[in-house]
């Protein structure tokens, strides 16, 4: 499906992936934002990102998702990578236990530096490979439940839940955001906490909310 | 050994780990195997077959990162010549180090001829002398059991890095496997160092060009030389180039650096890739080769050149800008930079043209570092200081050495005095002291004098006697106008008139063709 018309466009949701080296998130990305998966996608190194717009309702929102490289060393210089997150999928490999084993850090790393507000969904990828589970479903379910999590087992590569998990945590921010703009006064870009979106639409564009939550 | 830059058309690739389902193979031969180099890309993109798989001269599938179309194709015998000359400088290298390095670094900068761009690179970042110091050690690390903790992480990555190259397109091949050993050393050699993901880039790259001993070593010169700090913990070096690129930025392209400040872009979020993998990843393949031509001369401020010219060009105009109206709009400019300005003609000429010196980036340097002393604290992991190109590394190399012996590593035998047997990683005080006052690359305060005893014995060695064959039939098949590279040579005395070791290793230029063939990266 690729990217929506740029200009046609209600919200921009800015959301990270995250999660230890090889757990597949670039393929998430690739999967969700063009439809494509490939064994030998690159290393990431540094950022990379993708868009996607999605019809939530009758708003059209543009998902901008962020994909950096998850191995520790990388963690030094990721500041700037959440800034104006406002979504999360947290992703470990089903079938390697020691992604999972780390989750609890990555939580931490990503209210370290995200908004307390931000909303996280716990991802179980992989899920093609059910030879090699390692990390049973409801474990990981419970930990999610128990932690304020939503929960989803994706296979990037034959496109298992993909697209059920980014619109899940989408509608999700969506409807966080659709409360706010009902308790607040002002009707164009709402910001909270620190203004670092500052996607601002252009001037002959449809206006978009350029969302911090 | 896999080829690297071989003649054009396919090469079978070597015999990894047979996956189920066979396609295609290469080519016929005695290496032609039924694996099934295309059973990695597995995408859904490929997965209607290859019929016929086309490969550039550079090795990669026609239509990835490699050559666009023969754009700045040097005629023939002017790279005949080029050779010639480079032939004449690798074969008295301390000489032109120390007397004609502004040759050196002109000829860098037109572009290493590809027969000898391996041996060169070698020779530029020291990574040659670093071998002939430490016969065996590759070896030793290459058998030793590495770190399961690192193991694990770098085999994840060995298909991840040019999977498009056929060199490394097959799972098990012998590209990836050298990958695996290359960097598998590294963190045996610098085990406080461990493995970044970065440095799998830069030493694919380098196993295009040399084998896997080789590119060890030249990584080495990377990551403790020219690029030190990029690739350990905390990535701090990184980042302090980051501010200091922004800051660079403000004299090059008022425009640019305005509009990301504006837009609060932090520059890690663009320059990270190029940067750590100094552009191997961003430009098309011809343009990476004279980038990395430059940088092995001319050090850092190459990479931060290029920086500054993709910037300058992406976003120094008022138009350019109009176009990038926020933050997600701009970081994806620079991710998708116009064909145009990463074009091997015209980035070679502004970055060779860009007014930004090695003092420059120092200072600015000093005043990074400062700022984050007072907002950050100590930096966690010091590096030494990064020496600026291969003139500065040669002048820092401690103690005296033996001249650069031209042909494939001699081997001495077990008892001849060595003038140090493990190589230092840092350079000395002294010389860490002059790089910070030099303004640009000063004159060498200590030339390397050979080693009496130690040229002696490699003279007295079996110097394996060679099928020399004519000139005119060497693997180039050189054109009919291939002028006496004589004329071309340098207009300082007859190799005859060094040292006296000159004669052991310059011999006819027959002789020393058929030795490049065999060092060279063929």
């Amino acid at each position: 499906m690729g990217n929506g018309k740029e200009e046609d466009y209600n919200f921009v949701f800015k959301v990270v992936l995250i999660g230890e080296s090889g757990v597949g998130k670039t393929n998430l990305l690739s999967r969700f934002t063009r439809n494509e998966f490939s064994h030998d996608s690159r290393t990431t190194i540094g950022v990379e990102f993708s868009t996607r717009t999605v019809m939530l309702g009758t708003a059209a929102v543009k998902a901008q998702i962020w994909d950096t490289a998850g191995l520790e060393r990388y963690r030094a210089i990721t500041s700037a990578y959440y800034r104006g997150a406002v979504g999360a999928l947290l992703v470990f490999d089903l079938t390697k236990h020691h992604t999972y084993a780390v989750v609890e850090r990555w939580l931490k790393e990503l209210y370290d530096h995200a908004e307390a507000t931000i909303v996280v969904m716990l991802v179980g990828n992989k899920s093609d490979l059910s030879q090699a589970r390692e990390v049973p479903t409801e474990e990981a379910r419970m930990f999610a439940e128990n932690n304020g999590l939503l929960f989803l087992e994706t296979s990037a590569l034959d496109s298992t839940n993909v697209e059920l998990a980014f619109e899940t945590v989408l509608k999700e921010i969506f409807e966080k955001v659709s409360k706010q703009r009902q308790n607040s006064t002002r009707t164009n870009a709402i910001t909270l906490g620190s203004a670092q979106g500052g996607q601002e639409p252009g001037s002959g564009e449809k206006r978009a909310c350029c969302i911090s939550l | 050994m896999a080829k690297s830059n071989g003649e054009n058309g396919p090469r079978a690739p070597a015999a990894g780990e047979s996956l189920s389902g066979t396609r295609e193979s290469l080519a016929q031969g005695p290496d032609a195997a039924t694996t099934d180099e295309l059973s990695s890309l597995g995408s859904d993109s490929e997965a209607n077959g290859f019929v016929e798989r086309r490969i550039d001269k550079f090795g990669f599938i026609v239509g990835s990162q490699g050559a666009e179309g023969a754009l700045e194709e040097v005629p023939l015998e002017v790279l005949r010549q080029r050779e010639s000359k480079w032939l004449d400088m690798l074969n008295n290298w301390d000489k032109w180090m120390a007397k004609k390095h502004k040759k050196i670094r002109l000829r860098c900068q037109k572009g290493i001829p590809p027969s000898l761009r391996g041996r060169a690179w070698q020779y530029l970042s020291g990574g040659k002398v670093k071998l002939q110091q430490n016969p065996g050690k590759f070896d030793e690390l290459d058998m030793s059991p590495g770190d399961p903790k690192w193991l694990d992480v770098i085999e994840r990555d060995l298909h991840r890095q040019f999977p498009f190259h056929e060199m490394f397109v097959s799972r098990g091949g012998h590209g990836q496997q050298d990958l695996f050993r290359v960097l598998k050393a590294y963190t045996l050699y610098r085990p406080e160092e461990g493995y970044c993901q970065a440095q799998a880039p830069i030493a694919a790259v380098l196993l295009m060009h040399m084998p896997a001993e080789q590119a060890f070593w030249c990584l080495v010169q990377i990551c403790e030389k020219y690029l030190p700090g990029y690739y350990s913990e905390k990535l701090e070096a990184i980042q302090l180039d980051g501010e200091i690129l922004f800051s660079l930025l403000q004299k090059v392209s008022p425009v640019a650096h305005k509009h990301l400040s504006r837009q609060k872009i932090d520059p890690l979020l663009y320059m990270t890739e190029w940067f750590m993998c100094a552009f191997s990843r961003t430009l098309p393949w011809s343009s990476v080769l004279r980038v990395w031509d430059m940088f092995f001369c001319e050090g850092v401020k190459i990479i931060f050149r290029v920086g500054l010219v993709l910037l300058k060009h992406a976003l120094g105009s008022p138009e350019k800008v109009k176009a990038c109206q926020g933050q997600y709009e701009t970081i994806e400019r620079l991710r998708s930079l116009s064909p145009k300005i990463m074009q091997e003609a015209f980035l070679v000429q502004e970055v060779v043209e860009l007014p930004v010196t090695e003092r420059q980036i120092e200072r600015e340097h000093l005043i990074q570092l400062r700022r984050w002393q007072e907002t950050r604290g100590e930096l966690q992991c010091r590096s030494p200081p990064r020496l600026h190109g291969a003139k500065a590394i040669l002048d820092a190399e401690p103690g005296p050495r033996p001249t650069l012996q031209p042909s494939p590593s001699i081997r001495l035998p077990p008892d001849a005095p060595l003038p140090g047997s493990k190589a230092k990683s840092k350079p000395s005080k002294q010389a860490q002291k002059e790089q910070k006052q030099t303004k640009a690359t000063g004159q060498p305060e200590k030339p390397p004098a050979p080693d009496q005893a130690m040229v002696e014995a490699a003279a007295g060695d079996a110097y394996p006697p060679q099928h020399v064959p004519p000139k005119d039939s060497a693997p180039q098949a050189s054109a009919a106008q291939d002028s006496a590279p004589q004329a071309s040579a340098p207009q300082d005395s007859a190799p005859q008139d060094s040292a006296p070791q000159a004669s052991a290793h310059h011999r006819s230029q027959e002789s020393l063709t058929s030795q490049e063939s065999e060092d060279t990266y063929l």
